[in-house]
């Protein structure tokens, strides 16, 4: 497998300016260095705070770096013109962590699928509505939802939804900022399978960040760990989740919740 | 507390030179001036007009005459007014005072309702109380100022109550001071009473809005359920967590308060800067509406400095996020 | 366009109210210029439904008006003959909405002019002029708010979505605005331009500074509108699918500002009337012999007036029933819930 997606030193600022009326500065990122396999699932996994949603951000190409070089495809993307930009932008594509703030509330769903073909452009209205209702049946939502608003559309529905929609680019890399985050246990679980089912069949890969180490482990090839705007792990799931070396993984990997008669061996403290 | 207050005074300052630039650009538009109106008169010789066109120094251009406007605020003269033939802070000063002395006391008078009559209404939300206070509001809302001071006037007339205009009686100068407090509380009711009916349905509303989401809100609640008697309740925990948007209605109420009392001074021949101002508008005395316009705006300015000031003292969150780190 | 039923029956109230005054020529009997020189300053009539001698009759009728013996300007009513009123008579010309020539007036009086509402000093009818009068403040305030708020959404997009020096500068700009109390602004911005000014164009005139000078408020809270939706994901996504700001502004963050700029409408509205009725009955607005509201009001200011002819003051009630419409439909903007529920968002119509 190939290198798909490299990041080198990537660092982001922040400037706030605070209520008093001063001007202070949030280092979000502090030299950001990894790789991603094409086809693969890597996680990044860190506290609040730690930087991870920036990183998917930035990624995405919806927030603009401070320094530093994203490969993609042997393109700099941080660096590349912004006609160029939106020509690339089809191929990263993000599912945020709340649908209910992702979806345009007052739009039905039919609309909303629409919305990056149609921005994309070149293909007729009824090829369009074709293709929407095919992405529908894709995702497993039932034609009747398309007349819907997002309100009227479960947590796990709404999800399939934006799943739906960014489907509509034929991605090549997805970036999900705690997709699972904001569902239901049970839900979790369906869309975390559906997720996995479409990386098969398309190929894609994912950059998965969360918070839970154990749903990173569940669902990842690669694991990376953050911890205020740095990288201070990295290692194949498994590894990652066996011997935790950095004091902040161990306390993610205690976290777990566990049974008590589980398969795994416990974690040495 | 220091950084805080020199910064608000500072910015108070910025305000109003800039609206003092800002007036005086509107003059570089202003077709017609005082001079024009003398020009059409076939008594005065034009070289006449053209020496005190001169002398007023209308045709130096726009930043020269600024220039010479602030030299001239300095020495505590404003510009000069062409219609009195008199610097210009003398005749405002005595207006500024008496449009003071009008909304002042209403600002304290209509407060000193609308506070009490909002929380006894929020906390009656719902009930009868609070539903006829809202229907005392909204009638008066509905009604103009314009309508309210008309009527207030026709009032005066038909029943001889109070008199009907000015701010002291012919024979004032002879009066012990006794009946001279009372003859000037004659004078400022109907004003007063118009300003604050007119100002005070809106005011209670936003402070019954604003008591009311107070408590609603859960810390209230909590406290209840901690058995803290009502009144403590009230004034120790609801009232200044309503500070911040009640000083903020302050501020504003000021600014409504100095708008209406132009209007109603003008209806009631209080001698404040709403008439004076009107006639220098209609008689095209430059100085004179940048000068009206400027003090009205330092009112403002100034009331919303202590409420800046008010919240500072008020609102906790105000003074970490500035001072303390 | 589906509404919330407090708000629809406010909006009901305020189209009949409008519609009275935009159909002005019908409501009103006689044409607000037409003067009447023998009959100045007359009271309102009464209307009876009970003659002299206590006989009851269907048709309301009114009498005429004689001076009383010895006064100049006492009047009584002459009970010798009555003039039962008419509906729908044929009176003077007027073109209904502006186009359609009609002689149609709701009601009117055989053989006499009928004064409702009493006349003026050069015996004009007041409910004519009343009625009239309304067309001209109405549309100032209604095109005095349509100003203000095109200004304030403009200016508030700008300045909350680019951010930056331009939002400073545009804020500060605001401050100045509302550092003056409105209607010294007013006069102000009104006092630097002509004077004398034909009827015409002294209306667009004080609609222009009426409506330049609100922006200030409306456009801070625009700005917040667009500075919190700006942030939200699905303008993200939409971002992330290739959209440039236009697109963004024009289908995700400025529809979010559809329901503030109605409630500051219902807000600005009779704001802004009253601001025309102070700007004419001062002299400054509208002037002679164009009636508005406020002009109407001016020969309010001779105290003879003030003390004498009470009928004189009944405009200045004229727009209270306006008020209360536009406050009840502040009020039912204001509540919980959404107002109103688009139901086709023309992405090019799919469904």
């Amino acid at each position: 497998m190939q290198t798909l997606i490299k990041v080198e030193n990537l660092v982001k600022r922040y400037a706030r300016r605070n209520p008093a009326g001063g001007q202070e500065e949030l280092l979000a990122l502090d030299g950001v260095s990894f790789e991603v396999l094409a086809g693969s699932t890597l996680a990044v996994v860190g506290e609040s705070g730690s930087g991870k949603s920036t990183l998917a951000l930035c990624l995405a190409c919806l927030e603009e770096a401070t320094s530093g070089s994203i490969w993609l495809e042997g393109k700099d993307i941080c660096k590349v013109a912004e006609k160029e930009r939106r020509e690339m932008r089809p191929q990263i594509q993000m599912i945020f962590q709340d649908p209910a703030n992702s979806l345009n509330p007052r739009w039905r769903t039919l609309e909303i699928v629409t919305e990056p073909l149609v921005l994309r452009g070149g293909i007729s209205r009824d090829e369009m509505k074709k293709q929407v209702y095919a992405l529908l049946g894709r995702v497993g939502l039932p034609a009747e939802t398309a007349k819907r608003l997002p309100c009227e559309l479960s947590g796990g529905q709404r999800q399939r939804l934006a799943i739906a929609r960014v489907l509509a680019l034929e991605p090549k890399v997805l970036i999900l900022d705690e997709a699972l985050s904001a569902l239901d246990c049970s839900v979790q679980a369906q869309i975390a399978n559906l997720l996995m089912e479409l990386q098969g069949a398309l190929g894609m890969t994912y950059v998965f960040i969360t918070h839970d180490l154990g749903m990173a482990a569940h669902l990842a090839d690669e694991i990376v760990v953050m911890n205020g705007g740095r990288i201070v792990e990295r290692g194949r799931a498994e590894e990652v989740l066996r011997e935790p070396r950095e004091e902040i993984t161990r306390r993610l990997v205690a976290a777990v919740p566990r049974l008590t008669r589980s398969p795994l061996a416990p974690i040495g403290r | 507390m220091m950084r805080y207050f020199l910064r608000r005074l500072g910015h108070a300052f910025l305000l109003i030179f800039g609206v003092s630039i800002l007036a005086f650009l509107f003059t570089t538009l202003a077709p017609g001036n005082y001079f024009d109106e003398m020009r059409l008169n076939p008594q005065i010789a034009p070289e006449t007009v053209a020496a005190l066109r001169a002398q007023y120094q209308l045709d130096r251009p726009l930043v020269v005459r600024y220039a010479s406007w602030v030299n001239s605020l300095i020495h505590g003269e404003m510009g000069f007014s062409f219609a009195y033939n008199s610097p210009v802070a003398p005749l405002l000063l005595v207006r500024a005072r008496n449009t003071l002395l009008l909304t002042v006391t209403a600002t304290v008078l209509a407060w000193g309702i609308a506070l009490p009559a909002g929380v006894w209404s929020a906390e009656r939300v719902g009930r009868l109380p609070d539903r006829l206070i809202s229907w005392g509001t909204a009638a008066l809302l509905v009604i103009p100022d314009l309508a309210l001071a008309l009527g207030l006037l026709v009032l005066a007339v038909r029943t001889g109550w109070f008199p009907t205009g000015g701010m002291a009686s012919v024979d004032f100068e002879d009066f012990s001071l006794l009946h001279k407090l009372r003859d000037l509380a004659l004078h400022l009711a109907l004003p007063i009473l118009a300003l604050v009916l007119s100002a005070l349905p809106l005011l209670v509303r936003h402070v019954r809005a604003a008591v009311a989401e107070v408590l609603g809100a859960p810390f209230m609640l909590a406290a209840q359920g901690h058995g803290i008697p009502r009144r403590t309740l009230l004034y120790r925990y609801a009232l200044p967590a309503a500070a911040n948007p009640l000083i903020s209605l302050f501020g504003f109420s000021i600014g409504a308060l100095l708008s209406g009392s132009l209007l109603i001074e003008v209806v009631m021949s209080w001698p404040g800067l709403g008439p004076f101002l009107l006639e220098a508008i209609l008689s095209r005395d430059l100085y004179v509406v940048i000068g009206g316009v400027l003090f009205s705006t330092v009112f403002l300015v100034t009331g919303n400095f202590l409420a800046d000031m008010l919240l500072y003292w008020a609102d906790p969150r105000i003074r970490t996020k500035s001072g303390a780190r | 366009m589906r509404l919330r039923r407090s708000v629809a029956k406010w909006l009901v109230v305020l189209g009949v109210l409008h519609g009275i005054v935009v159909c002005a020529g019908f409501f009103a009997p006689y044409d607000p210029a037409e003067q009447d020189r023998k009959s100045p300053y007359l009271p309102p009539m009464r209307v009876h439904v009970v003659d002299e001698e206590g006989h009851f009759h269907a048709r309301p009728f009114v009498y005429a008006f004689r001076l009383r013996q010895g006064t100049f300007d006492q009047y009584e009513e002459d009970a010798a003959r009555s003039y039962p009123l008419r509906f729908f008579v044929r009176g003077a010309r007027y073109r209904l909405l502006g186009i359609l020539p009609s002689r149609l007036h709701l009601f009117g009086a055989e053989d006499l002019r009928i004064y409702l509402l009493g006349t003026d000093a050069y015996g004009r009818d007041q409910l004519s002029r009343l009625v009239f009068g309304g067309q001209v403040s109405l549309l100032a305030g209604l095109l005095g708010a349509g100003i203000t708020l095109s200004l304030g959404l403009c200016i508030g997009a700008v300045a909350g979505y680019y951010g930056g020096w331009r939002d400073d500068v545009l804020m500060r700009v605001a401050e100045l605005f509302l550092a003056l109390p409105w209607l010294y602004l007013l006069f102000a911005v009104r006092a630097f331009l002509p004077l004398t000014v034909r009827p015409l164009a002294a209306f667009f005139l004080i609609v222009a500074v009426i409506g330049a000078v609100g922006w200030a408020r409306p456009a801070r809270l625009v700005r917040a509108v667009v500075l919190s939706a700006k942030e939200r994901d699905f303008v993200r996504a939409a971002r992330g699918f290739g959209a440039k700001d236009v697109y963004l502004l024009r289908w995700h963050i400025l529809p979010e500002t559809g329901s503030v700029l109605l409630t500051q409408a219902a807000i600005l509205v009779p704001q802004y009337v009253l601001a025309e009725m102070t700007l004419s009955f001062l002299g400054l607005g509208v002037p002679e012999p164009v009636p508005s509201w406020g002009n109407l009001l001016s020969s309010l200011q001779q105290y003879s007036v003030l003390v004498s002819y009470w009928w004189m003051y009944l405009p200045t009630l004229a727009m209270v029933p306006f008020f209360l419409g536009y406050l009840g439909l502040a009020s039912s903007l204001q509540e919980r819930g959404p107002a109103y529920k688009i139901e086709r968002r023309s992405l090019g119509s799919l469904t």
